[in-house]
């Protein structure tokens, strides 16, 4: 009892922050989702404006498009971060200045990784140049669209330009830590490099994979800028839509922009509870 | 009450009222001291649009010193979206809060409209302000009106745009006329013709002028502001637009987000065919080395839209004095001048030409408009006036629903 | 596991190399006044943009200071903040730690578009909204989860030992605190440091809503520069954002370094 009044009283200033502004920032949105924006004269909660966002016909496919770059984006970093982490390792250099660089894109915000892609992939960017150069295409039209696609490619390279270096050093960290007996073993006992791969180091990897998985997944479903500046006209991503949805002029309009939100956030909490439960399996593995 | 009594009430009022507007100039002038005393020394945040460096270094290097320098008033600029401003204003009235940061912001067509119908402005304060009374014709079309809807003095002209196309001759020989010309060159051209999609402003503007060309002003400005009529009344404009998607840049399948993307697509030579609200941003990027030297603006033979845009002070403004302090400054004909120049920013005037001095005429005549711009009488001729306020999301409604699917 | 094939170094070069061009063609983009299609390299040259970041009317100067106090004071709060947080969850067991771990976890997956709109709300009711106070309140819940964390496996590897027995020797609770645990987990509060500036100094949403465009931060200048397509001014803005994150990011180094290597009593415990 006395460790956890003392445990209340040394979390007192970070559960005051997380509590009034996390929680009590959140609680009117979820309010004026149901309708109940008593400022503009709205005091009837009402189902109505959920009916009418799920009926509508942007939601599904926003939902959806949001889902699947979430999904493409994280697995692609997670094994492209391995990867380029266990290539660290065996080049042997890792610490000094491959580590250093390859943790540059850490330190770039999203609104610049977006300018970085635009550069890069747009239809006279970089890529399209250099195959113009090399003879592939004879004009941008030639090009195919990467950016401002249906697809989201451009969204999805900018969440893996920033996804791979992040889950390259999780990766990193951990297999470093590793006890390299378990592998020289593994070997000396007759298994080949991918078994024993496949049988010691990727068992050992794998709660660090599913937690950086499961938070880059989150991250980029609830992220903003990258599909607000780089994704199709249709579908818009869900926080694009819901930002869009917010700045309308007329005030009665702003319960359809908070049903969207609190499906974000739903979703959201569902992943925090997942990222729990494998960070707990990763402080296990450990 | 008889009849002649009725009358005769309403002949004391009529003569009250202009005996009222008659003293008003003076009573207002007598004000105006009072207003530039208690701005003095002060700040003044604007808050509009920021996505045009020209518009931001306008206001940075000409307005904001000359303010200093003449009245002593700091002008803060700040970037930000109409539709943020309005949201912010309508959050702060929500909670009650009466001493709010924006003091000018930058507004016109739905965006007044909405603004006004939730009382989010101060006003009315366009008579009180010297230069509004000398130089700008109140009762003109495009200052008492704002897309259809009544100003009524709660915003101030700041300049006046005009739809303009612009194409790179090198490539697209012919300039199109209409919409039809439009498809053709479309055809002749794939993946290089496109515009931003609504809502953006500019984007919006282009669907409003095909909707013009094609099925009339006239027909639309009657009709009631009911999605289902006007979906009937612009059908075959939104079948031209579907029917031109397949020739689009991208196959009309995603769109620009705004008319900036549009400007930089054309510089590098992605598309033959650009548009923008100001009229005459194509020469300024010309001589500025951005679009190549070919580049050349039009605009259709039926006209495109074109409209004025304002300034307005919201209801909670601080320094609502200082405010008004910046807008009349805007009024000036050096300011109205400076900005008129197309390497500057290239917004046409709101001043009524008859009202000013020869002197004041010569500056506007001085100005040269740059190579390839439309001349500006041959614009105006041509200009649509915009469609009525609240007709504006709904026509972006159903252009998302029926081109962009 | 190290290996002598020229596989490895040849893939890892490639890789290296695709996530950095990009910062290479945003470099150039800074100083590049046409590079039209499909030339390589620029057509023409021009310092312009960067002039007119150095010019007046950019704002540089307060941009900066007002960028760097607030990630600054958000990193400091949140440190004071984390660290007794941290030695809850890192040591203590209690009542409810579960549901206490997952909503210090949770700013860091649900976005700022959750909790943004209606902390504007409350702060207009509080007078803080449009206020350099508020947006630094504001930053405080997304980087909180950071640090907290990041602490948190520190104390856990720590133990506590070492502070008890501290106790033990006669140190009062503030004595041990400051003499003992202090020293130690400095190292973690440093690397935790450099991570909480960056989150702090990249926030556009929290910072717009809450801001009301009083507060300009780089995130405020540069999010209208990339959406509205001005590649050069966005070039040069976005160099200056990354060579503030490197360096405070390498002062952060140092700190940890220097604090790590003055103490090698870590692994007693």
């Amino acid at each position: 009892m006395k460790s956890a009044l003392r445990a209340y009283l040394l979390l007192t200033p970070a559960l005051l922050v997380l509590g009034a502004l996390f929680l009590g920032g959140f609680a009117p949105s979820f309010l004026q989702s149901f309708g109940y924006f008593p400022a503009v004269g709205m005091t009837e909660p009402t189902l109505s404006f959920y009916r009418e966002v799920f009926g509508g016909r942007e939601f599904l496919p926003s939902l959806l498009f949001s889902l699947r770059i979430a999904f493409l984006s994280s697995a692609g970093a997670v094994v492209f971060g391995a990867l380029l982490a266990l290539l660290l390792l065996r080049t042997g250099r890792g610490e000094k200045i491959e580590g250093a660089l390859a943790a540059i894109p850490v330190i770039v915000p999203h609104t610049v990784a977006v300018l970085l892609v635009l550069n890069l992939l747009a239809r006279t960017g970089l890529l399209a140049r250099l195959l113009f150069a090399s003879g592939f295409i004879s004009s941008p039209d030639g090009m195919p669209s990467l950016v401002f696609d249906r697809g989201g490619l451009g969204v999805i390279a900018v969440y893996l330009w920033k996804g791979i270096p992040f889950a390259a050093a999780v990766v990193y960290v951990v297999l470093r830590n590793m006890n390299t007996r378990l592998w020289e073993s593994a070997t000396v006992l007759g298994a080949s490099r991918f078994q024993a791969f496949r049988y010691v180091v990727l068992p050992l990897l794998l709660p660090s994979l599913s937690s950086t998985f499961v938070l880059l997944f989150g991250f980029s479903f609830g992220a903003f800028e990258a599909p607000f500046l780089i994704g199709p006209t249709f579908p818009r991503a869900l926080p694009v839509a819901a930002y869009s949805a917010y700045i309308h002029p007329d005030p009665t309009f702003r319960p359809y922009s908070m049903v969207m939100v609190v499906v974000i956030t739903f979703i959201a909490m569902l992943l925090v509870y997942l990222y729990s439960f494998f960070l707990a399996g990763e402080e296990r593995a450990s | 009450m008889t009849f002649r009594s009725t009358i005769r009430t309403k002949c004391c009022m009529l003569l009250l009222f202009a005996l009222f507007f008659a003293a008003a100039p003076r009573l207002f002038a007598s004000d105006w001291g009072a207003v530039l005393d208690a701005s003095r020394g002060t700040t003044v945040n604007f808050y509009g649009w920021g996505g045009d460096p020209n518009v931001n270094a306008w206001l940075d290097t000409f307005v904001a010193p000359r303010l200093k320098e003449r009245y002593g008033i700091a002008l803060n600029r700040v970037g930000m979206g109409i539709g943020e401003v309005l949201n912010k204003l309508l959050s702060e009235k929500a909670a009650g809060k009466t001493d709010g940061v924006i003091d000018v912001v930058w507004i016109n067509g739905e965006n007044f409209f909405a603004a006004r119908r939730n009382d989010l402005l101060f006003g009315p304060f366009t008579q009180a302000l010297p230069n509004f009374r000398e130089f700008v014709d109140a009762a003109a079309g495009d200052v008492a009106f704002d897309f259809g809807f009544p100003t009524e003095g709660y915003e101030s002209p700041y300049g006046k745009a005009q739809l303009v196309f612009f194409r790179d001759t090198e490539r697209l020989k012919e300039a199109p006329g209409g919409h039809e010309e439009l498809l053709e060159a479309a055809k002749k051209h794939p993946g290089t013709i496109t515009y931003p999609a609504p809502p953006d402003f500019t984007g919006s503007a282009f669907v409003r002028t095909v909707v013009c060309d094609i099925v009339g002003r006239e027909a639309l400005a009657s009709l009631p502001a009911d999605k289902e009529a006007l979906r009937k009344a612009v059908a075959p404009a939104m079948e031209f637009l579907v029917a031109l998607k397949p020739y689009l840049w991208m196959r009309g399948e995603s769109y620009p987000a705004s008319s900036s993307q549009i400007k930089n697509m054309f510089a590098d030579g992605e598309i033959l065919l650009g548009m923008s609200y100001t009229p005459f941003l194509a020469p300024g990027r010309v001589a500025a080395g951005e679009f190549p030297e070919s580049t050349e603006s039009f605009v259709f033979e039926n006209g495109t839209v074109g409209n004025t845009h304002f300034l307005a002070i919201p209801f909670n403004a601080s320094n609502a004095s200082g405010a008004m302090v910046v807008i009349n400054e805007i009024l000036t004909p050096e300011a109205q001048a400076s900005k008129y120049d197309p390497a500057v920013w290239g917004d046409l005037p709101v001043l009524e030409y008859a009202r000013l001095s020869s002197e004041e005429r010569a500056l506007f005549e001085s100005v040269d408009t740059g190579k390839g711009a439309v001349p500006l009488d041959f614009m105006l001729r041509r200009r649509v006036p915009e469609l009525p306020a609240n007709f504006i999301p709904i026509l972006d409604e159903i252009w998302r629903e029926t081109v962009l699917k | 596991m190290k290996t002598h094939s020229p596989f490895a170094p040849l893939l890892l070069f490639a890789f290296l190399t695709l996530l950095l061009l990009p910062v290479l063609v945003l470099l150039i983009w800074s100083v590049a006044r046409s590079w039209p299609w499909p030339s390589l390299l620029p057509a023409a040259y021009s310092a312009a943009e960067w002039k007119s970041l150095f010019s007046a009317s950019s704002r540089l100067v307060p941009v900066l200071l007002q960028s760097v106090l607030l990630a600054g004071g958000v990193t400091l709060l949140s440190l004071a903040a984390s660290v007794p947080a941290a030695k809850a969850l890192g040591l203590l067991s209690f009542p409810g730690k579960s549901v206490v771990e997952m909503l210090v976890l949770a700013p860091v997956i649900v976005p700022p578009l959750s909790y943004a709109p209606g902390m504007h709300l409350l702060f207009l009711r509080l007078g803080i909204a449009d206020s350099f106070a508020g947006v630094l309140l504001a930053h405080l819940v997304p980087c909180l989860p950071y640090g907290i964390r990041i602490l948190t496996n520190v104390f856990r590897a720590l133990g506590d030992r070492l502070e008890m027995q501290a106790r033990v020797l006669g140190a009062s609770p503030a004595q041990a605190f400051l003499h003992v645990t202090l020293p130690l987990i400095a190292p973690g509060m440093a690397s935790a440091g450099g991570l909480l500036f960056i989150v702090s100094l990249s926030q556009y949403l929290l910072t717009f809503f809450l801001g009301g465009g009083r507060i300009v931060t780089l995130s405020m200048v540069l999010l209208p520069l990339v959406k509205d397509g001005e590649r050069a001014a966005a070039a040069v803005w976005s160099t200056l954002f990354i060579a503030v994150s490197l360096l405070f990011c390498l002062l952060m180094e140092r700190a940890a370094k220097r604090c790590a290597s003055s103490r090698d009593t870590f692994f007693l415990s």
